[in-house]
């Protein structure tokens, strides 16, 4: 709290003073609950100040690895990097021997901002009620200040797609950078891509056999068929629209919520991840795919391995579910979530990470790693969750990768990003150096003076 | 026991008489077949002739001759050394083989199955479903007898298949009440009953909300009613020694209706669905030193040496679907059906491998499907007599009725089945069958 | 002539028949294997590269290098491959018949060890991790739940010969959401259960331990009036209380408490209430908030079984930090590292070696799932480490096990291996193969 006031005060002079109080309100009025899940403010910096961060180990990605380099930021950009960089005079220097240096991570799919404490319905805003809500745009509804936000940019990530789920079209996601004042602050891609949730698939196994287990199994087919209608309907609506708005003469359809924000849809502008599992479902919408001349990103894809050539003939990139789940078909094979991104990036499909959480959105690098020591090549693992997703999300002149030009996110480790004993000494983020307190280092500092003061 | 029956027949129908009268003169009309009751129906004495025995205690008989009288077997034998006599009502029977009738000693006949109570659907009706009052099942007092509503189709059904003898028994809840064992020989309750009651059931299921809802909750709940049982036993007794300066027990019904079966050893019937239910079973069968029978088991041979070594008389399901719980059943559909076909089968014929004796039922399975699967047991490897002896004198003595049924001896009740073709053929049809030597007859037209 | 060759096949015949009873008894034994080229953690005494480890008859039998294998016995090349002890986990519901007697808040009288369930793939599924061994137990759902079991994960053996006879009985307790229902919807009609606060969880364990200690007094007086010169003509021995009996035998110590706890003060009164009843405590499950009191679990001797990092789940893990487990270890309390899941069990090396990430070494993060584990399950004597004498529960990874990028390759339990990937690998492409399968 007093680091965010003092901050506060040090920001009070250049911006607007009303603007300012309503977030000392809201920090104040989320104080009860979330006192400790402050938001690190990035440290006041001029423009025009050039960072040099100099001795690092390189990994940019997109080329080989510098054993030994710097790399100059500058207006947030990354102006220069190398083994022989020159530093200009005034540059705020970063020793970083003995750390790497790597690209901020993008979590592929995740609820950041919408969940806080699963078990605690006040905090969760993922889950529209209803089955069709085109309308809901995540970034409408993300907590800039989730407690979640700071422990996951502490593990090296830098940016996510929220996404809104439930339901069979759940919403619009959104891609944020991991820093900001407010939820708009954060935005990288306010309306990144429409989210449609197709049938998981049944679970051969038993388990609880609760209120939701008896709900009668929809196949995919018929949730297609449904969906075809709908499209149908956005396309119909769209044309009466169109030639009432150049004939007067002809009567204004009555405002339709779902044909109106599928539009963008079926027009081929925003893409839509299909949330699709089971090796026959992926055939089939892959078929609706293509029929619909619509623009789509798989998300789960569980099966995906048995139908690889066929995902990468239809150039659909697949964004992984989290691995920290048994594959929902024991005849599968144990291993089969960690081995199925190794065969879709073996056949040339475009695959990327995803944490598919909040609280355990800092366990990307670990996703990542998991399907490494199954057979995927660290290097892929690695772009996976960086330069890939960056691709997917059409944000890679930006993301995803150490070179000049592009946003300085950038994050000094002291050993492998993907390694789970690793320490995340820096992350810059639009080139300005982020904090890497948060709630459990708070807590933890916190406790620690109890011992201290026995 | 005939004894008592006998004796109270006569004031039961003088009580009655009137009514029966009428009763039996509607049902007569309706049910030719049926044993009247009340008045001792006089059968014809019948010879059975040039038949085919199986008599299953003795060696098969080539060309032999049953006698029948009053419901019991006179006489059986080769045809030269069996005396036919005057009186006899020939049955002309070559060409066909006679088995004992057979037994199987877990069945639901005759329950009025309730409608299963469907999983809620809608929210409003789970919302009803979860806030009505729970109460438990348990009724160890029941006699299945008086819910029992016997059918002509379905002892004839019975019949088709050879069946001449069940065990009938309640299936709700853990304590499930109390069986009856019934000779099919009519739609006439009081006529068929052999012993009744028979056993106590015990199924090691849950309760619905209410204690015990899992399965070592069950455990527990069942030990805790055979402590409770004994240390009740024990009060009374005590009572009874010393009524003075001691507080009387309280009536409870609930171990009223166990102190037969646990502290008088009157047999006690546990259902056993999967492997562990076995185990769990003989432990607590030692524990309490019950007199006690298992019954399911299709997976028994799983622990074979449990069983052998246990000497506790078993009752065998031909009911193949692996339990839930089984690996069979978790490793996907492909799979369970994988061990549904070649798995379960093979649970009788590895018992009789490893020379353990053990009965057959029909539990849980319709008339055709008992007959497919018996077959089904044999393809995988159960000799055809030992898969006669576990329906005839295996159950037979599991039911303490072996001096009285269970194989074709003199002296012995007249169930038998007449076949044309041996009994587990695929062909095979049952063309008459006998029960307390009331013949039925199955013949097809055109026979 | 004939006789002749009847002779040699009867001759030939037996000796097959004492063959085979030789290997039976072969494989009752346990099994014996010789592991060469490993990099051996051995958890207490530090590592051997390039070492082998000898097995006979489910023992470790010798540590060293350059063994060598007695004839006819299995050699394991782990070419410099890391071998660490079977993974155990110290809280697990997995391999059972039912998890929670969730129909009364107290139910000591239920005993997982009579539902194990040898069936469960969770087996498989923890062996394919590494696990060998879990404390697997009563849920959550009740103060006090039943009493549970340490198992050995022996995939494709029967129930009995999984059971660990040599670990602590354990009795499970709850506190906080789970046992005050605050997650469940109240439905209309249906009164709330008790205890529907912590108050009331702590006051019923105390009225339930009060009416335990009467009971013991009960069969005391009775056996006492028994054996005096004139027993009264009317004595009758108590009423067997099942619930009850259990909850004597914590409070003669023959049971330990095991406490689901989450936050400082539900702890901090459970050890009270240990004080007050001279009951002992195994360790605090979860206890998300053990940095905050680590003085207090240090001076009552109480370890805790935690998650690394999975928290936030509910409001009484909102203050779970990662941290807790690193800094509970460095401030002297027994620390396990336990899965809770079905799932996280087959990735608990993963879990320990994030430790690393908040300021343990590799080799503290390791004895989070190895000799931690065993101390807390008493079972440290014979399993935990790689020791001469120890039984043979092994587990080889790829790469060191407290790295992201490892995979279990191999576990074994007292010498036998349960789950192989290469040979699993083998026989998946051997069925594909018969399959006609492509793919």
């Amino acid at each position: 709290m007093k680091l965010t006031i003092t901050t506060a005060q040090a920001l009070l002079k250049n911006k607007n003073q009303l603007f300012l109080a309503a977030i000392l309100l809201s920090l104040t009025l989320l104080t009860p609950c979330f006192s400790l899940a402050q938001q690190p403010a990035a440290q006041a910096q001029k423009d025009s100040e050039i960072i040099a961060i100099v001795g690092a180990k390189i990994v940019p990605v997109t080329g080989p690895v510098i054993e030994s380099g710097s790399i100059l930021i500058k207006n947030g950009r990354i102006a220069d990097l190398g083994p022989n960089i020159s530093i200009p005079a005034g540059a705020k220097v970063i020793e970083a021997k003995g750390l790497t240096a790597y690209p901020g991570m993008i979590d592929s799919y995740s609820w950041l901002g919408l969940e806080e404490i699963s078990g605690v319905r006040a905090t969760v805003d993922n889950r529209e009620t209803g089955r069709i809500n085109p309308q809901v745009k995540a970034i409408e509804a993300l907590r800039y200040d989730s407690m979640h936000i700071p422990i996951a940019r502490a593990n090296g990530i830098v940016a996510a797609v929220v996404a809104p789920s439930g339901g069979l079209i759940s919403g619009q996601s959104t891609l944020v950078k991991l820093d900001g004042w407010t939820n708009r602050e954060m935005v990288i891609k306010e309306s990144l891509a429409m989210i449609i949730e197709l049938p998981a698939i049944r679970r051969s196994r038993g388990g609880f056999s609760g209120f939701r287990g008896q709900q009668p199994q929809v196949t995919t087919e018929k949730t297609l068929d449904e969906l075809r209608q709908v499209f149908k309907k956005a396309r119909m609506y769209e044309k009466r629209r169109e030639a009432a708005r150049k004939n007067i003469l002809l009567p204004l359809p009555e405002f339709d919520e779902a044909s109106h924000f599928l539009l963008p849809v079926v027009k081929g502008e925003l893409p839509v991840i299909f949330s699709v599992h089971a090796d026959k479902d992926i055939l089939q919408t892959i078929k609706f795919v293509q029929e619909e001349k619509i623009k789509a990103i798989f998300y789960g894809v569980e099966q995906g391995f048995k139908v690889a050539k066929e995902i990468k003939e239809a150039g659909i990139p697949c964004l992984m579910g989290s691995l920290y789940s048994l594959p929902p078909v024991w005849e599968d094979g144990y291993d089969a979530l960690f081995l199925n991104p190794v065969i879709l990036n073996q056949a040339g499909v475009k695959i990327a990470f995803s944490s598919s959480s909040a609280s355990a959105a800092k366990d990307l690098p670990y996703q990542a790693a998991k399907a490494a020591a199954f057979g995927l090549k660290p290097e892929e693992a690695l772009k996976a969750v960086t330069i890939y997703p960056a691709e997917i999300f059409g944000v890679d002149k930006l993301l995803g990768s150490l070179e000049p030009g592009k946003t300085a996110n950038i994050v000094l480790a002291d050993g492998d990003l993907l390694e789970l004993g690793t320490k995340i000494q820096k992350v810059f983020i639009d080139g300005k150096e982020v904090s890497l307190e948060n709630r459990y280092t708070e807590l933890l500092k916190k406790f620690e003076q109890r011992e201290a003061n026995k | 026991m005939n004894k008592s029956l006998k004796k109270r027949q006569p004031v039961f129908i003088r009580a009655l008489a009137p009514t029966l009268l009428g009763l039996v003169l509607i049902a007569s009309l309706f049910f030719p077949l049926s044993a009247r009751a009340g008045s001792p129906e006089v059968k014809p004495a019948y010879a059975l002739v040039n038949c085919r025995i199986f008599p299953v205690a003795q060696p098969v008989i080539e060309k032999g001759t049953i006698v029948v009288r009053d419901g019991l077997i006179e006489a059986v034998g080769p045809a030269a050394k069996v005396k036919i006599p005057e009186d006899a009502e020939i049955i002309e029977a070559s060409g066909l083989t006679a088995y004992p009738g057979l037994i199987s000693a877990h069945t639901n006949l005759f329950l009025e199955t309730k409608e299963q109570a469907q999983p809620p659907s809608t929210p409003e009706d789970y919302l009803a479903a979860y806030t009505q009052p729970a109460e438990p099942k348990e009724l160890p007092w029941l006699k299945i007898i008086e819910k029992l509503k016997p059918k002509k189709e379905t002892v004839e059904a019975y019949h088709k298949t050879g069946i001449t003898t069940v065990v009938v028994a309640p299936s709700e809840g853990i304590f499930e009440g109390q069986s009856v064992i019934l000779n099919l020989n009519g739609d006439e309750i009081n006529g068929m009953v052999l012993t009744q009651p028979w056993a106590l059931h015990l199924n090691f299921t849950t309760e619905r909300r209410v204690y015990p809802s899992s399965p070592m909750g069950t455990l527990a709940f069942i030990r805790q009613k055979f402590y409770d049982t004994q240390h009740y036993s024990q009060h009374l007794q005590k009572y009874r020694q010393s009524p003075q300066l001691l507080r009387r027990p309280e009536y409870d019904p609930f171990l009223e209706a166990l102190l037969p079966y646990v502290v008088d050893k009157k047999t006690i019937v546990f259902q056993c669905n999967n492997l562990e239910e076995i185990k769990r079973a003989l432990k607590i069968i030692k524990e309490f030193q019950l007199k006690a029978v298992l019954t399911g088991c299709n997976e028994a041979w799983r622990v074979s040496q449990d069983l052998k070594s246990a000497n506790i008389p078993f009752l065998v399901t031909l009911d193949f679907r692996p339990p839930n719980s089984s690996v069979y059943a978790q490793e996907g559909q492909a799979a369970r059906e994988k061990a549904e076909k070649e798995i379960y089968p093979a649970n009788a014929s590895n018992l009789a491998k490893e020379k353990i004796n053990f009965s057959l039922t029909s539990f849980g399975l319709s008339e055709s499907n008992f007959i497919k699967n018996l077959r089904l047991a044999i393809q995988a490897g159960l000799p055809t007599d030992q898969a006669l002896r576990s329906l005839t004198i295996e159950p037979a003595r599991t039911l303490g009725l072996e001096k009285q049924l269970g194989s074709l001896e003199p002296g012995k009740i007249a169930n038998l089945i007449l076949t044309k073709g041996e009994l587990f053929d695929e062909k095979t049809k049952i063309v008459k069958v006998m029960v307390d030597g009331t013949l039925f007859s199955y013949e097809e037209k055109g026979q | 002539m004939t006789r002749k060759l009847k002779k040699t096949g009867l001759i030939i015949s037996l000796s097959f028949l004492i063959l085979f009873l030789l290997s039976a008894t072969w494989l009752l034994a346990g099994g014996d294997l010789l592991i060469k080229n490993a990099t051996i953690l051995t958890v207490t005494g530090g590592v051997i590269t390039n070492g082998d480890v000898l097995v006979v008859n489910g023992l470790i039998k010798q540590i060293g290098q350059n063994l060598a294998a007695p004839a006819g016995v299995r050699i394991i090349e782990a070419n410099g491959r890391y071998l660490m002890p079977g993974i155990i986990d110290t809280h697990t519901h997995i391999a059972l018949s039912g998890t929670n007697e969730g129909t009364d808040a107290v139910t000591p009288e239920v005993t997982m060890a009579e539902v194990v369930n040898a069936d469960d793939t969770s087996i498989f599924t923890a062996l394919s991790g590494g696990v060998t061994m879990v404390h697997t137990m009563h849920g959550s759902a009740n103060v006090i739940g039943g009493t549970n079991v340490v198992l050995k994960l022996k995939w494709g053996k029967p129930s009995e010969q999984l059971i660990v006879k040599e670990a602590y009985p354990t009795l499970k307790f709850a506190l906080g959401e789970n046992v005050k229902q605050s997650s469940g919807t109240l439905l209309p009609g249906r009164p709330q259960r008790y205890p529907a606060t912590r108050m009331g969880a702590n006051a019923l364990i105390r009225s339930e331990l009060l009416q335990a200690r009467d009971y013991m007094a009960a069969w005391d007086r009775y056996e006492e009036l028994k054996k005096s010169k004139n027993p009264p003509a009317n004595l009758l021995p108590p009423r067997k209380d099942l619930r009850l009996e259990t909850l004597a035998d914590l409070l003669r110590g023959k049971l330990v408490a095991r406490c689901h706890g989450y936050v400082a003060t539900e702890m901090l009164e459970f050890l009270n209430l240990s004080k007050e009843f001279g009951f002992k405590i195994g360790a605090f499950e979860h206890a998300w908030e053990a940095y905050k009191i680590t003085n207090e679990l240090k001076a009552a001797g109480v370890g805790i079984s935690v998650f690394i990092d999975s928290w936030a789940y509910k409001m009484e893990a909102a203050e779970g930090i990662a941290y807790n487990a690193a800094y509970c270890t460095k401030k002297g309390l027994l620390v396990s590292i336990n899965s809770d899941s079905g799932e996280r069990i087959r990735r608990l090396f993963n879990e320990a070696g994030k430790a690393v990430k908040y300021g343990l070494t590799r080799d503290e993060a390791l004895k989070l799932i190895t000799i931690n584990a065993a101390k807390q399950l008493g079972v440290d004597r014979l399993v935990g480490s790689i020791e001469v004498g120890k039984q043979a529960d092994l587990a080889l990874f790829s790469q060191h096990p407290m790295s992201a990028y490892t995979r279990c390759e191999m576990t074994i339990i007292e010498g036998e291996v349960y789950f192989d990937r290469e040979a699993l690998i083998k026989e998946r492409a051997a069925a594909s193969t018969k399959k006609g399968d492509l793919s």
